[in-house]
C-alpha cells in the first residue's frame, strides 16, 4: 500500500482549479455591500458619506448588531426565531420597569426575562418537537399581545438617569464591540461553534458524532435571548420607553440583515462570523439611504422586500435541500 | 455472440464536476439481447455514466443514440418515455406516498380522466403488476414506508420495469438486497435480456459480474479502459483490470488462530439481554480485546440494530451494555467518551456531515480533547494526518464530503474514529459499495487493529466478508441470535445462509 501514491491528488491541478461557486458565493455579500454603498453615495450626491449621517447610520444599529449575533448562533443550527422583536419589548419593559429601583437589577431583569422566554421556546421545540419557526411564530404573536397589555394606558417609562449618564456613542459602540467579539471568539476558537456548524449540516448525523443536539439548541436559544435583554437595555437607552410597537419588525430586520451578509438559511458549515457584520452594515446603509432618497415608508418596504427576495435566491445554498422547512 | 445488433452507442461521453473530471470522453456500444456489466473502482465514473444516459445528471457533452436517434433525458420519467429505466444504489422510493403512488410517480396521467385520477384503477394495476412478479405479499395501496429496505427496492425494480424498457441500468442494488431479493432482480434482469432488450449491470461483485453478464466494461479514473467477453476473463483478471495493477494475494484474513489454545482477550462490551422493540430481543454476548466479531443475517433480522445498541443510539432499548471498567452506555456520549466508534451502515445520513468540510467531519469527536480555544492549525494538522493515514483521495480537507465518492466518504469515517483512537469499533458494512481497493485496504487496517488488541464488531450482509474476517460470527433470526460460528478454513457460505433462514 505504501507504493500507492495516487491516493492524493495532484496538489497543484487542484488548486488551481478548486475556485468554485461556494467560493464565490462567500465574497458576494461584501460585494453587494459595496454595490449598495456606492449607489447611494451616488444617488444622494456623497450626503450619505459625511461624518454626520455616517455616526447616524451606525448609531441607529447598535441594537441591529447586538440582535443578529444571536439570530446567526441561531440560524448556524438550522434553526429560526421570530420572537425576538416581542420579546425585546418585554424584556425592554422589564429593564425600564426595574430601572426604577437600580440598574443593575434592571439589567439582570432584563436579561433573564430573555432567558426564560427563550427557554420555553427552545423546550417547545426541542422537547415538543415542534419546527422553530412554528413555536416562534406563535410566541411572537403571544409575546406581542402582552407587550401591547403592559402599555394598555402608557408607554412604560424608564427612570431618568438611564437616557441621561448612558446615552453616549462610546458606551454603546463598546457593548455591540464586546458583543461581537465574544461571539467570535467562542464560535471561531472553541467546539461550541464547530458543533452549531455541524447540528445545522445535518442534525441525525451531528448526533451520531457525539453532539448533544438538544442541550446544545437550547443553550444556544438561551444566549440568544440573554442577548436580546442586553439590545433591550441599548433600546431603553435610546428611546427612554416601550410603546406598544417597541421592537416590532426587529425579527424582519434581523433577517434580512442576514440574507444581506450571505447567511445560508439551512446554517450549516457555509454560515460566517462575517455575515452578521457585513449583513448589518449593508442593512443600516440601505435602510438609511432609502429614507435619504425620500422614498415613502410604503417604498422603502416594497423596495426592502424585493432586496429581501433577490438575495434569498442568489444565496440560497440548495445542494443541501431535501425538504423545504 | 455472432451477429449482435446495435441498441444503445454512447460517443465520447464526457462529465466535470468542478476540478473532478469523473467522465473523460468515453464511448460504448451496447447490443440487443445482452447484460452488459460496468465495473470499476468508486469514483472510477461508472454511476455518472449512467445516471447522464438516464437523465439523473445532465449530460456534459457527448451524444446517447438509441435505436438510431439521440437521446438526451430531462429527467428519470423523460427517460422512462425514451425506454430507459434506472434501479439506483440508494434509495429510490418516496416515503409517504403508497406502492401505487412511488410506482406511477410522475406518470399518474394515464390514470386521470377528466381532470380525476382513479386511484383504484391505479392500485389494481400496481397490485397486477406485483402479483405478476410474484410480491404478492407488497400490497399496492399500502404507504411505502411500512415496508423495509428490500421489499422497497423491489418496488423500484418493478417500477422500473414493468413497462419493457430498451434499457435497464441496475446500479449496485445489489448490496442492498438479501438472498432472495438478489434472486428475483436477477430473474427481471435475465427476463429483460430474453426480450431482446438491454441491462447495464453496476456491481462491486466480481462474483455476481462474472454470473450475470455477457460483456464486462471496465472504467478507471473516468477512462474507457476496455470491454471483454464474460468467457474471456475471470475474477483476477477483472481486478487486474479494475486496479490496473496486479492485485496483492492478500485480501481477506488467512490467519486460523487455535482458538483453544489461545487465550481470549478481556471482555470490552458485554451485551446483557438488550431488546429494542421491533428490531432485537433478548440480545446476550461478549465482545473481547483483540478479536474481531461478525454478525451476520437476512438484512431484515434485526443485526443492524445491534450497532446502534451498543453505540446507545436506540431509542426505547431496554437491557444493559455494560464495559470493561463497568461504565453502562445509555447514550451515545457516553459511548464515544468510553472509547467506542460506531461507522452505521447509513452512511450519508447518520454517519458523516454530507454538507460539511472533511475537515470537520473528522475533528468533530476529538474536537473536546483539543483544549479550550482550537486553533485553524491544529485542527487543520489533524484532519490531514488522519485523512492522509486513511489515503482519502480528495483536493484537501476543505473539500465538502458532498463530492467524494462511497469508498472515500467511508475513509473519512474511519479516519475520524482512527483520530478519536477509539478502542472497540463497530461497523456495520463497513465495506457497503467500496470498490476492492479500498476494501483491501480497510481489511488490512482491520486485521492491523485487531492486532493492536481493539474489540472489532463487524455487522455484514457479505458473507464473504464475515468468513474471510471475523474470529466469531453470529448470524441472527427474527431478532434473535441464532447460531455462533468459529473461525475456520471449512467454513463456507452454505453454513452461514443455512442458519439464516
Amino acid at each position: 500500500m505504501a507504493s500507492n501514491n495516487t491516493a492524493v491528488a495532484d496538489p497543484k491541478a487542484a488548486t488551481k482549479k478548486s475556485f468554485d461557486f461556494a467560493q464565490i458565493q462567500t465574497f458576494l455579500p461584501f460585494v453587494a455591500f459595496a454595490i449598495i454603498v456606492v449607489f447611494f453615495a451616488i444617488a444622494t450626491g456623497g450626503n450619505i458619506l459625511t461624518p454626520k449621517n455616517l455616526t447616524l447610520i451606525l448609531s441607529g444599529g447598535y441594537m441591529l448588531m447586538i440582535g443578529a449575533c444571536g439570530i446567526w448562533l441561531i440560524m448556524t443550527m438550522g434553526c429560526l426565531d421570530f420572537s425576538q422583536g416581542s420579546m425585546l419589548g418585554i424584556c425592554c419593559a422589564v429593564f425600564c420597569a426595574l430601572s426604577q429601583v437600580n440598574l443593575a437589577l434592571a439589567l439582570a431583569g432584563s436579561i433573564a426575562t430573555g432567558a426564560a422566554i427563550s427557554l420555553v421556546n427552545a423546550l417547545l421545540h426541542v422537547k415538543g418537537q415542534i419546527a422553530s419557526f412554528v413555536v416562534t411564530n406563535c410566541t411572537m404573536f403571544l409575546l406581542r399581545g402582552v407587550v401591547q397589555l403592559i402599555t394598555t394606558q402608557n408607554p412604560v417609562y424608564a427612570a431618568t438617569y438611564v437616557q441621561g449618564s448612558f446615552n453616549d456613542m462610546g458606551f454603546l459602540m463598546g457593548i455591540t464591540i464586546a458583543v461581537l467579539i465574544v461571539t467570535y471568539v467562542v464560535t471561531r476558537f472553541t467546539c461550541i461553534g464547530h458543533n452549531l456548524k455541524a447540528i445545522g449540516a445535518n442534525e441525525k448525523a451531528a448526533r451520531f458524532a457525539g453532539i448533544k443536539v438538544q442541550k446544545t439548541k437550547i443553550l444556544v436559544y438561551v444566549v440568544a435571548g440573554c442577548i436580546i435583554g442586553l439590545a433591550a437595555f441599548v433600546n431603553a437607552i435610546k428611546v427612554g420607553s416601550v410603546t406598544a410597537s417597541s421592537g416590532n419588525m426587529f425579527e424582519t430586520k434581523l433577517l434580512i440583515a442576514m440574507v444581506l451578509g450571505g447567511m445560508p438559511i439551512n446554517g450549516g458549515a457555509r454560515a460566517r462570523f462575517s455575515n452578521i457584520v457585513v449583513g448589518v452594515l449593508s442593512y443600516l446603509v440601505l435602510e438609511k439611504g432609502l429614507v435619504m432618497l425620500g422614498l415613502t415608508t410604503e417604498m422603502q418596504q416594497l423596495f426592502l422586500g424585493i432586496v429581501f427576495v433577490g438575495l434569498v435566491a442568489l444565496f440560497s445554498d440548495r445542494s443541501s435541500n431535501q425538504v423545504i422547512k | 455472440m455472432s451477429e449482435q445488433k446495435l441498441l444503445l452507442h454512447g460517443e465520447k461521453i464526457d462529465k466535470k464536476f468542478g476540478p473532478t473530471h469523473a467522465v473523460k470522453e468515453v464511448s460504448l456500444d451496447f447490443y440487443e439481447g445482452e447484460i452488459h456489466a460496468l465495473i470499476g473502482e468508486n469514483g472510477s465514473g461508472k454511476s455518472t455514466f449512467t445516471n447522464m444516459l438516464t437523465g439523473i445528471l445532465p449530460i456534459g457533452s457527448g451524444t446517447f443514440t438509441l435505436r438510431g436517434q439521440e437521446v438526451a433525458p430531462k429527467n428519470q420519467v423523460d427517460a422512462n418515455h425514451h425506454g430507459i429505466a434506472i434501479v439506483v444504489q440508494e434509495t429510490g422510493t418516496l416515503p409517504g406516498l403508497t406502492v401505487a403512488e412511488n410506482m406511477f410517480l410522475g406518470d399518474e396521467d394515464q390514470f386521470v380522466h377528466a381532470g380525476i385520477k382513479n386511484t383504484g384503477a391505479m392500485n389494481k394495476k400496481a397490485q397486477e403488476l406485483l402479483d405478476a412478479y410474484g410480491l404478492g405479499h407488497i400490497k399496492a395501496d399500502v404507504v411505502v414506508d411500512n415496508y423495509d429496505f428490500e421489499d422497497r427496492k423491489l418496488v423500484e425494480i418493478v417500477r422500473s420495469t414493468w413497462f419493457d424498457p430498451d434499457i435497464l441500468v441496475v446500479d449496485e442494488t445489489t448490496t442492498a438486497l438479501g438472498e432472495g431479493g438478489r434472486k428475483k432482480l436477477f430473474e427481471v434482469m435475465r427476463d429483460v435480456r430474453a426480450k431482446g432488450h438491454c441491462v447495464i449491470f453496476i456491481s462491486h461483485d466480481m462474483a455476481e459480474v462474472i454470473e450475470m453478464s455477457d460483456r464486462i466494461s471496465i472504467l478507471r479514473d473516468g477512462d474507457y479502459i476496455t470491454t471483454v467477453n464474460k468467457s474471456d476473463v475471470d475474477e483476477d483478471k477483472l481486478k487486474t483490470l479494475m486496479v490496473g495493477r496486479e492485485m496483492d494475494d492478500h485480501y481477506y484474513r488467512t490467519d486460523y488462530p487455535d482458538y483453544t489454545a489461545e487465550k481470549k482477550g478481556q471482555v470490552a462490551v458485554s451485551v446483557q439481554n438488550v431488546t429494542v422493540p421491533g428490531e432485537v430481543e433478548g440480545l446476550t454476548f461478549d465482545l473481547h480485546y483483540g478479536e474481531i466479531l461478525g454478525f451476520g443475517g437476512l438484512s431484515e433480522c434485526g443485526m443492524h440494530e445491534v450497532g446502534k445498541a451498543i453505540f446507545g443510539a436506540s431509542y426505547d432499548r431496554t437491557g444493559e451494555v455494560v464495559l470493561a471498567d463497568g461504565t453502562h452506555v445509555n447514550d451515545i456520549n457516553t459511548a464515544i467518551n468510553h472509547s467506542i466508534a460506531y461507522a452505521s451502515k447509513d452512511r450519508d445520513n447518520e454517519s458523516l456531515l454530507i454538507n460539511d468540510t472533511i475537515e470537520d467531519n473528522i475533528t468533530i469527536p476529538s474536537m473536546r480533547d483539543m483544549g479550550t480555544f482550537l486553533s485553524d492549525k491544529k485542527l487543520r494538522e489533524f484532519a490531514d494526518t488522519y485523512a492522509a493515514q486513511m489515503q482519502t483521495k480528495m483536493v484537501n480537507v476543505k473539500q465538502h464530503v458532498s463530492a467524494l465518492s462511497g469508498g472515500n466518504k467511508q475513509k473519512v469515517v474511519l479516519a475520524r474514529w482512527l483520530g478519536k483512537k477509539s478502542d472497540i469499533l463497530v461497523l456495520d458494512s463497513p465495506t457497503r459499495g467500496i470498490d476492492i481497493k479500498v476494501k483491501a485496504a480497510i481489511y488490512q487496517l482491520l486485521e492491523d487493529m485487531r492486532a493492536e488488541g481493539k474489540a472489532i464488531l463487524i455487522i455484514s450482509e457479505e458473507i464473504m466478508e464475515l468468513i474471510g474476517m471475523c474470529d466469531r460470527i453470529y448470524i441472527m433470526k427474527d431478532g434473535k441470535i441464532n447460531a455462533e460460528l468459529q473461525r475456520s478454513p471449512e467454513l463456507t457460505d452454505q453454513d452461514l445462509i443455512a442458519k439464516m433462514v
